[in-house]
């Protein structure tokens, strides 16, 4: 019984080892560009032989990058788009999420698949008239296009009619025979109680608009409305394999703020990945 | 309205049929209240959806700035192209490798995870760190990192292999992007394998240790068969992700994904023609073609989903 725990405990020491040793592997890109990016000389060749340590350890490249404070611009816009295209995709799946699990009107199934049937059209299929549409209406190079299309949250309204589903109808009996409508069923009763699922599709929501890249390529050309990603993207492909040490400082400040919001937020971030995957998503 | 109801009730034989007429106008009120709820996804669906799919599908049938009609001509042009095929081939063969490796390795890493007794959620935050990071952040790390003089080449030298110059040959330039889009993706797999692993029943574990059966027997009849649905289903995922993958290819390869176009994408072929190119009507119709692509695998991965999970 003893020799059984001792294996057992031995087998877990090496697995855990294992894993540790595929984790460093895993993290290594990162720890590579930041070591490159506290590299003095990096700037001339990139470090050869590779080092986790750099031989001349210098912020000289983060000084670089605040100097320039373009960054902090792009900051700033994606910022604020994010912002924006997380509230309003939380809010109109939070309402639709509400009808389709607690309502009762004609058309329901039809336009539950209706929505759901949204989760399946690449957005590649809208990218020219998207483009267009917006061209007319003025909105190149503005936040605009960045923010409005968060307004369709097929899978957020999926995970809330789920999450409202689970919550007891007697809340919202006792409500009616109060004579509350379900306006104030919804804003005093089940918004307030949303709040797991709200802190999900806040993230997820988060993580798409911070990360998005090809429309805000499409959309965005000048240099003060560019985004995170866009800009690291234009700063790279302009300074090809140069300015290595620059490049990594740019890339480590970039991928800061999601990193910083997932080592916080890390158990609902999980979570939310398996829920969505599971949705076949 | 409870006055209303105290009202109706002395009435007799009137009652029953002013209740069913108070009941029905009781359902009608709030029908209108959800179709306002629904208003905001309704109205983003009829604006960012339904019009653009069919303003897109109307554009695959003109050409030039004057959208003359055209008919079929511009779906017959991308399917005669060279370049279109090759960049089908390109996406595929980018895509099968991601998933042929990141999907067995990510389900082996989720089951040594899952049978951890302690430190599970730290692996599964380290294993998953590179996927919140943008594809964008995580293809600008890996151009450095397959510089000539870049780590990987160490790695390769130390096997005692010759240096390459990852971005400079298609098939290497290829398997470029297939270590990035492995590495950006193996976190999702393990995550969603993890998912799927703890809720596979206790009890069959231990029905299976007090039959004597040994702990790799168990993963072999118990867990691999319990895991072929959401296996399955991660196939599909990563299959419509990959059809539909640019951002990754277009950072190692920039426009015309180069070396030789290796790194050209299908969205890359759109995006070219449709920005690059301004011929929207080509373009839209390339669009339409991958969006029935895409539409094919989804409606297997429909099925899949109900078969399990």
């Amino acid at each position: 019984m003893l020799s059984a725990t001792g294996k057992g405990k031995l087998i877990s020491g090496v697995l855990f080892l294992l894993l540790l040793g595929l984790g460093v592997l895993m993290l290594y890109p990162f720890l590579w560009m930041i070591s490159v990016s506290l590299e003095r000389t990096s700037n001339i060749a990139v470090p050869f032989p590779p080092r986790l340590i750099p031989e001349q350890f210098s912020f000289f490249n983060y000084k670089l990058v605040f100097e320039n404070g373009v960054l902090f611009k792009t900051y700033a816009n994606s910022a604020i788009i994010s912002l924006f295209s997380v509230i309003l995709s939380v809010s109109s799946a939070l309402l639709a999420g509400y009808a389709f699990s607690r309502g009762e009107f004609r058309g329901k199934k039809l336009l539950f698949f209706a929505v759901l049937a949204t989760m399946m059209i690449p957005f590649e299929a809208r990218l020219i008239p998207m483009f267009s549409m917006f061209n007319d209406l003025g909105m190149i190079n503005t936040k605009y296009p960045l923010i409005f299309p968060a307004i369709i949250n097929a899978l957020g309204i999926v995970l809330v009619k789920q999450y409202f589903d689970r919550l007891p109808e007697g809340l919202r009996e006792s409500a009616k025979i109060d004579g509350a409508n379900e306006f104030t069923i919804f804003f005093r009763i089940f918004a307030p109680l949303s709040g797991p699922i709200t802190a999900t599709l806040a993230i997820l929501a988060f993580q798409d608009s911070w990360n998005s890249f090809l429309w805000p390529l499409v959309v965005i050309n000048d240099q003060d409305m560019k985004t995170v990603p866009l800009f690291l993207s234009s700063f790279s492909s302009e300074n090809g394999s140069r300015w290595v040490g620059v490049t990594m400082a740019t890339a480590a400040m970039s991928i800061l703020p999601i990193v910083i919001v997932f080592l916080f937020l890390q158990k609902y971030i999980i979570r939310s990945i398996a829920l969505s995957g599971l949705k076949g998503e | 309205m409870s006055n209303q109801m105290s009202k109706a009730t002395p009435l007799g034989v009137l009652d029953q049929r002013m209740l069913r007429k108070r009941n029905k106008m009781l359902r009608r009120q709030p029908t209108l209240a959800w179709y306002l709820f629904l208003l905001p996804t309704l109205l983003g669906i009829a604006v960012f959806m339904i019009y653009p799919l069919a303003e897109s599908l109307r554009l695959s049938f003109t050409k030039g700035a004057d959208e003359r009609f055209v008919g079929l001509q511009n779906y017959v042009s991308v399917l005669e192209s060279g370049t279109f095929w090759y960049s089908v081939y390109n996406t595929l063969y980018i895509t099968v490798f991601q998933l042929l490796i990141a999907i067995p390795l990510g389900f082996i890493i989720a089951c040594l995870i899952n049978n951890l007794r302690r430190g599970s959620n730290f692996f599964k935050v380290l294993f998953y760190l590179p996927n919140v990071t943008s594809i964008v952040a995580a293809a600008t790390v890996f151009l450095a990192l397959l510089h000539p003089d870049g780590p990987l080449n160490y790695v390769v030298q130390l096997l005692g292999f010759e240096k390459l110059v990852w971005l400079s040959q298609p098939l290497s330039a290829r398997w470029g992007a297939i270590i990035l889009s492995v590495w950006h993706w193996l976190g999702f797999v393990i995550i969603i394998n993890l998912a799927n692993l703890q809720a596979i029943s206790s009890d069959y574990y231990e029905a299976a240790s007090i039959d004597g059966a040994s702990g790799f027997k168990q993963w072999l009849y118990i867990t691999l068969p319990n895991m072929v649905g959401s296996l399955t289903v991660l196939f599909v995922i990563g299959w419509i992700g990959g059809l539909q993958r640019f951002s990754d290819a277009y950072m190692l390869g920039g426009l015309q994904g180069s070396p030789a176009r290796s790194l050209h994408t299908v969205v890359g072929f759109i995006f070219e023609r449709g920005f690059g190119g301004y011929e929207y009507g080509l373009a839209s119709a390339a669009s339409y073609i991958l969006f029935f692509f895409i539409l094919a695998f989804t409606y297997v991965n429909t099925k899949v989903t109900k078969m399990k999970i």
